[in-house]
């Protein structure tokens, strides 16, 4: 066994819980979840199976955990991984998994495939078996501070765009103010809309926010390529700034990712609650609709479908804001069939959007078949959605597709029909 | 004695209507077809009388009283009466060289076509444990099979060793069928045997001049098809959970299940529970007593009359007893796994950029 092998094993050997033991015993192999992949659906190949994914850690749970597997492994019936397999599986568990979740919500025994997925991307991690574009990002994000290498100065800049166009004061370290608003790098570089939007919805409903300079990425590429210990080294920046600033609440903005490192990871990340909230931006903008703050001039008037992003609505809980907010700006929303828990996936999350192999990239053009469809049926010309991940991705299919579908932000939308 | 049979049953009172009452009866009991019984009531009643050539070896004699001494006389008796039994040591009149000199003739004159009926298993380990007029019983049966049309083992011991077999079996004995082995065999098992299997084989032979179709233990899957306890009439009694468990307990008197009494009634083939014994009067079950299972090859020796067949463990001590190995060994895995999983997190370095390079 080489030395990375070794490692390989001992971290799945950690990593594997309660929950996982549970879920592979209790796994009937009835293939559900295959119908709930959009990788299985678009290709229909059985490899993409998603309880397929975590084969290899099932293995290791079966050879070290259980008394049969021990067993087996002993007289030889079952064969340690090995580092080929692994090689083989790299596809399985970064190009072709977004950490969607949509198979943990059809799986009869109520297995969450994705906390599977997740943890046996902590074996690969170590394994050296990662996207090229994810361990980019990765280094990136720790040695730089963002997973596209911004530097603080760079933001700054954009920042001071936004204060020109909105005539509203971005404040950046400000101690004491509710909000300490957090971005991802997709947002600052392609969509700087997202920061003016925010700017003139705060400003409006009167709440006072903060930038910090040192923890303004959201996003965290260690989760993303399964390194808990990098991680956390980033997402206690963020806890480390907000903490210093003293804020209520932390504000993740639109990316599904982000919000899910945020919210749900990071506590377990450090190991400890926050001593602030984490809030959703459309989870605020809701509160605000609710408070009757985001009032409306004239509507959105061509008929529009909403992508709710995995991270957000499904893994995130964040089901009925989205809804709420689309019927307060847009005249003819068009509810899909496959709408909210069920969504389907753009095929870029989890990580996947930035892995720019060739064959990576075919794979997400043929997964992105299911949107393209339900653009098709409801026979819309304009998609919604609230991640600035999702838009990336959803903007290269429409490229690759030449279709001429117009994909806006939420937040965007909102802010562009704010009354004055 | 001679004629057709039907003129011999009109001159004992039995009327053409009781007879064909009768053929009816038989063939439905075979499962034959409806037309068959007027079939076999028109070939029986025209057929002469079949040469029956009966040869008893090492018996008790319980086979021939059952068909040929009924309490009163019976229909079967009756047909029993209207074969020519050319040879039956226990029952004709004739004696020594007489008796072996009718035994020659049968064999002669109907070469080829006499029915060879036996009772009783044959001797292997000395031929002195059993001779007719110095004949050892071996050499009868292989004689007299050689001109038979059929041999048709009457009871348990002919069919399969019975009695005299039982552990240790002292005398070597062996059924008709380890012996003969080049000639149609019936077996009509039973400690003794129903006397209407014995005339149904014969109305069956004589109307479609074949034997009935056999099973796997060569016995007429007429009356063989199903076992005791599946037509038992005690059956609703078991598949409700309700057994007597002593002969005079309360679920005795209530005619329960007789299962846990040793009845080897669900691995019994025979027709005991739907043509029952004595006229239709009783059968053992009936009686209060569990099935001995004696058509079946060494009943003697299956482990105990009053043996259940199994006894179902108790299933909630079993359960307790489980669920306590169970949790001690879950513990134990646990323990073990536990420490595993500990030693796996102790020797756990942070994973650091360099890390994720190949």
């Amino acid at each position: 066994m080489s030395a990375s092998l070794d490692k390989v094993t001992q971290t799945l050997k950690e990593v594997i819980d309660a929950p996982i033991a549970s879920y592979f015993d209790s796994c009937v192999h009835c293939g559900l979840c295959a119908e709930a992949c959009l990788f299985y659906t678009e290709t229909g190949d059985p490899k993409y199976t998603p309880i397929h994914k975590v084969e290899p850690l099932r293995r290791v749970y079966e050879q070290e955990y259980t008394l049969l597997g021990r067993l087996m492994k002993m007289v030889g019936l079952s064969k340690p991984i090995t580092d080929e397999e692994l090689g083989e599986w790299q596809e399985l568990v970064y190009d072709s998994c977004t950490l969607c979740g949509r198979c943990s919500m059809v799986c009869p025994v109520g297995n969450d495939i994705v906390y599977m997925v997740r943890k046996f991307r902590e074996g690969m991690a170590v394994s050296g078996h990662v996207p090229d574009g994810i361990r980019g990002a990765t280094k990136r994000t720790v040695e730089i501070g963002g997973p596209m290498g911004l530097k603080w100065p760079a933001v700054a800049n954009v920042l001071r765009k936004a204060e020109e166009a909105t005539g509203v004061t971005i404040p950046v370290d400000k101690e004491g103010a509710d909000y300490l608003v957090l971005l991802s790098s997709m947002e600052i570089v392609n969509y700087p809309e997202y920061i003016e939007a925010l700017a003139k919805i705060f400003h409006k409903a009167g709440i006072s926010f903060t930038l910090a300079s040192d923890a303004f990425e959201a996003t965290n590429a260690g989760i993303q390529i399964g390194a808990s210990d990098l991680a956390k080294v980033i997402v206690t920046r963020i806890v480390d700034a907000a903490e210093r600033l003293k804020v209520k609440y932390v504000l993740s903005p639109e990316c599904g990712h982000a919000y899910m490192a945020i919210r749900w990871e990071g506590p377990n990340l450090i190991g400890r609650p926050f001593g602030f909230k984490v809030v959703h931006v459309l989870e605020l903008l809701d509160q605000l609709r609710q408070e009757g703050v985001l009032k409306m001039k004239g509507m959105f008037k061509d008929p529009l479908i909403l992508h709710d992003p995995c991270q957000i609505v499904r893994r995130g809980g964040v089901l009925q804001a989205p809804e709420a907010l689309i019927r307060q700006v847009a005249e003819n929303y068009i509810p899909i069939a496959d709408q909210q828990k069920w969504n389907w996936c753009c095929g870029g999350g989890g990580g996947a959007s930035a892995i720019h192999t060739e064959e990576a990239e075919a794979l997400r053009a043929k997964a992105f078949g299911v949107k393209k469809r339900q653009i098709e049926e409801a026979g819309v010309g304009t998609m919604v959605t609230f991640c600035a991940n999702c838009r990336i991705t959803i903007e290269e299919a429409l490229d690759h597709y030449e279709m001429n579908t117009k994909l806006l932000g939420l937040t965007e939308l909102l802010a562009e029909h704010l009354e004055d | 004695m001679q004629g057709p049979l039907i003129d011999t049953l009109a001159r004992q009172g039995v009327t053409r209507r009781t007879f064909l009452k009768y053929c009816a009866t038989l063939a439905s009991m075979m499962a034959l077809p409806p037309s068959a019984g007027r079939a076999m009531a028109e070939a029986m009643a025209a057929a002469r009388r079949p040469s029956v050539i009966w040869l008893p070896f090492q018996e008790c004699t319980g086979c021939t009283e059952s068909i040929t001494r009924s309490h009163s006389p019976t229909l079967e008796g009756m047909i029993f009466d209207m074969i020519s039994l050319d040879y039956q040591v226990t029952i004709m009149a004739a004696a020594g060289h007489q008796a072996e000199e009718a035994l020659r003739n049968a064999m002669l004159e109907n070469d080829g076509k006499y029915l060879l009926v036996v009772d009783g298993s044959i001797p292997m380990g000395d031929p002195g444990y059993g001779t007719h007029g110095g004949h050892s019983f071996v050499d009868h049966l292989q004689q007299a099979a050689k001109g038979a049309a059929a041999i048709i083992a009457v009871g348990t011991c002919a069919s399969y060793g019975g009695i005299p077999k039982a552990n240790p079996n002292p005398t070597g004995a062996v059924s008709v069928s380890d012996i003969i082995k080049d000639k149609p065999i019936v077996n009509i098992p039973g400690c003794p045997p129903i006397p209407v299997v014995m005339t149904g084989v014969l109305a069956h032979y004589l109307t479609f001049g074949s034997l009935p179709e056999l099973d796997a233990k060569g016995r007429p899957k007429a009356f063989f098809g199903e076992t005791i306890h599946d037509r038992c009439y005690r059956r609703p009694f078991y598949d409700q959970g309700k057994f007597a468990k002593t002969f005079d307990d309360e679920g005795a008197r209530r005619g329960w299940c007789l299962f846990e009494l040793g009845c080897k009634g669900p691995v019994t083939y025979n027709a005991c529970a739907t043509v029952k014994w004595n006229g239709g009067t009783s059968w053992p079950v009936e009686s209060g007593h569990g099935c001995l299972g004696c058509s079946e090859p060494d009943f003697w020796d299956a482990g105990g009359f009053y043996k259940a067949l199994s006894v179902p463990a108790d299933p909630l001590k079993l359960a307790a007893a489980a669920a306590v190995v169970g949790a001690g060994a879950g513990v134990a895995v646990s323990f073990a796994n536990r420490a595993k999983k500990g030693a796996a997190k102790k020797a756990h370095q942070p994973i650091t950029l360099a890390d994720l390079e190949k």
